[in-house]
């Protein structure tokens, strides 16, 4: 197997081109065709050698050595056979070539300039959003930034639908029948009235209001302190302070009774 | 406003800006005269140039920004380590060299000086925003015109597309050269990297 020290590659046909007049110290007004397109061909073959894919433009260019080459083997005569001055065959070959020297020239002043400018550092574009006034500072939010806070939103809200439908919320019982039951006597001796409707004895219109203030009421009947009436189902329950004087009555009513039962029993 | 005063005024406003500060927004702060402002620029940008700065006024097409003297790279590479970007390829620089001297021009202009396709390399300038599209030919097919930007005037030092060499210039240099033993550019570009690194090694 052969080792290569080295093998060049090329930007294109014309660069290989220059590079073989160059280093044959030719001069490019006045290329040896048959030794370049020798030369030529040799490079091409040893990229195929070496499974380099030939782009098709060095083909192209190959084919173009080739018709030089011909045109100055086979000088031209007229029908009267006497040499026609053409032009160099070469001539448009030189021309482009030299229009690519100049830009290879002008690429190679590019890269100084790049070597040149890699030593200079420039400061990047500053945040000068703190010396901006506020509203300037919702518009230094970008869209997707804007998308995700919009979304994050969205799931909390779906979240917390979700719960509520799920569950109830838990309060602990705030009130005891024994408040509930000095509250409604608080309520009679400031209304200044004896006879309330069961609906304003509340303190808040929830099933666990209504059911302690209910089981206050009970509690209030059996001492004695109240009397409810209730003229129709389903109507409003009407509650009633009872005087001292009744109170004292029922107390002595219920005692009498308690007594005879007792009575009757033994 | 006195000149020394717009010129204080001229470097806070770079100092706090960052990027290059167009001179015509500058002026709109004073509420003067452009020409006038872009006077001051360049007269501050000598200033830093003369007193021989840490820091220099670069101009990009009648823009003007802080950057670091090229003199002191060593020291902020030692203190910051800054990420080296990859340089461009022969290929790229070529097509950017064939667009910046003939720009508006078409690929196909740009292939036929080149002798082989550049489909990929202009892909890959235009994802860097070194050239853009400027508009299209009236030839067959419309085909698309190219032109460099301040990225790229940014990227090689220049401070307007006119500041390039004259590219005729360049071409003299290889008539003068011809017929002299012409070695391998690529060789006499080895040999002065290796210059450069032993006169850093002095250091």
């Amino acid at each position: 197997m052969s080792y290569k020290v080295r093998m060049k590659m090329f930007e294109g046909p014309f660069d290989l081109l220059v590079y073989l007049i160059e280093n044959a110290e030719m001069s490019i007004y006045d290329i040896e065709v048959s030794q370049i397109t020798k030369q030529y061909f040799e490079y091409i073959d040893e990229m195929d050698e070496l499974d380099v894919t030939v782009a098709t433009e060095f083909m192209v260019l190959a084919a173009t050595l080739i018709e030089i080459k011909a045109k100055m083997l086979l000088p031209r005569f007229n029908e009267e056979g006497e040499p026609v001055m053409e032009e160099d065959p070469r001539k448009e070959l030189v021309t482009r070539l030299l229009e690519y020297k100049r830009f290879k020239r002008a690429s190679e002043m590019l890269a100084t300039a790049e070597e040149e400018n890699r030593r200079i550092y420039p400061k990047p574009q500053e945040d000068i959003s703190q010396y901006v006034e506020q509203p300037e500072e919702f518009l230094s939010m970008d869209l997707n930034q804007f998308i995700q806070a919009f979304h994050l939103f969205l799931l909390k809200k779906q979240k917390l639908e979700e719960i509520r439908r799920e569950y109830q919320r838990v309060e602990r019982e705030r009130m005891t029948i024994d408040q509930r039951v000095r509250y409604i006597q608080e309520l009679f001796q400031s209304a200044g009235i004896t006879s309330l409707p069961f609906g304003k004895l509340l303190a808040k219109k929830n099933r666990y209001d209504a059911a302690v203030t209910f089981a206050s009421i009970l509690e209030m009947i059996k001492e004695n302190q109240v009397d409810a009436h209730q003229s129709k189902p389903f109507e409003e329950i009407m509650v009633e302070k009872l005087s001292d004087e009744e109170r004292e009555r029922r107390i002595a009513i219920n005692e009498a009774s308690k007594k005879m039962i007792g009575e009757m029993g033994s | 406003m006195t000149r020394k005063s717009m010129k204080a005024a001229l470097e806070a406003m770079m100092f706090t800006w960052g990027e290059p500060l167009p001179a015509k927004i500058a002026a709109e702060v004073f509420n003067e005269d452009w020409k006038e402002v872009y006077q001051c620029f360049q007269e501050l940008k000598q200033e830093y140039e003369d007193q021989e700065r840490g820091l220099r006024v670069r101009e990009v097409d009648k823009a003007f920004q802080f950057v670091t003297s090229p003199d002191y790279a060593d020291y902020i590479e030692r203190l910051c380590t800054p990420v080296k970007k990859r340089k461009l390829s022969q290929s790229a620089l070529e097509v950017l060299a064939i667009i910046a001297y003939r720009q508006p021009v078409t690929k196909g202009e740009i292939d036929s000086i080149r002798g082989i396709k550049s489909d990929r390399v202009m892909e890959g300038l235009l994802n860097k925003e070194l050239v853009r599209e400027v508009g299209r030919t009236n030839g067959i097919g419309r085909p698309i015109l190219y032109g460099t930007t301040d990225e790229f005037l940014k990227y090689f030092g220049f401070s307007s597309i006119k500041e390039l060499p004259e590219i005729d210039d360049i071409e003299l240099a290889i008539h003068t050269e011809e017929g002299e033993a012409q070695p391998d550019p690529r060789q006499i570009r080895i040999e002065m990297s290796s210059l450069e690194e032993g006169e850093n090694g002095n250091d």
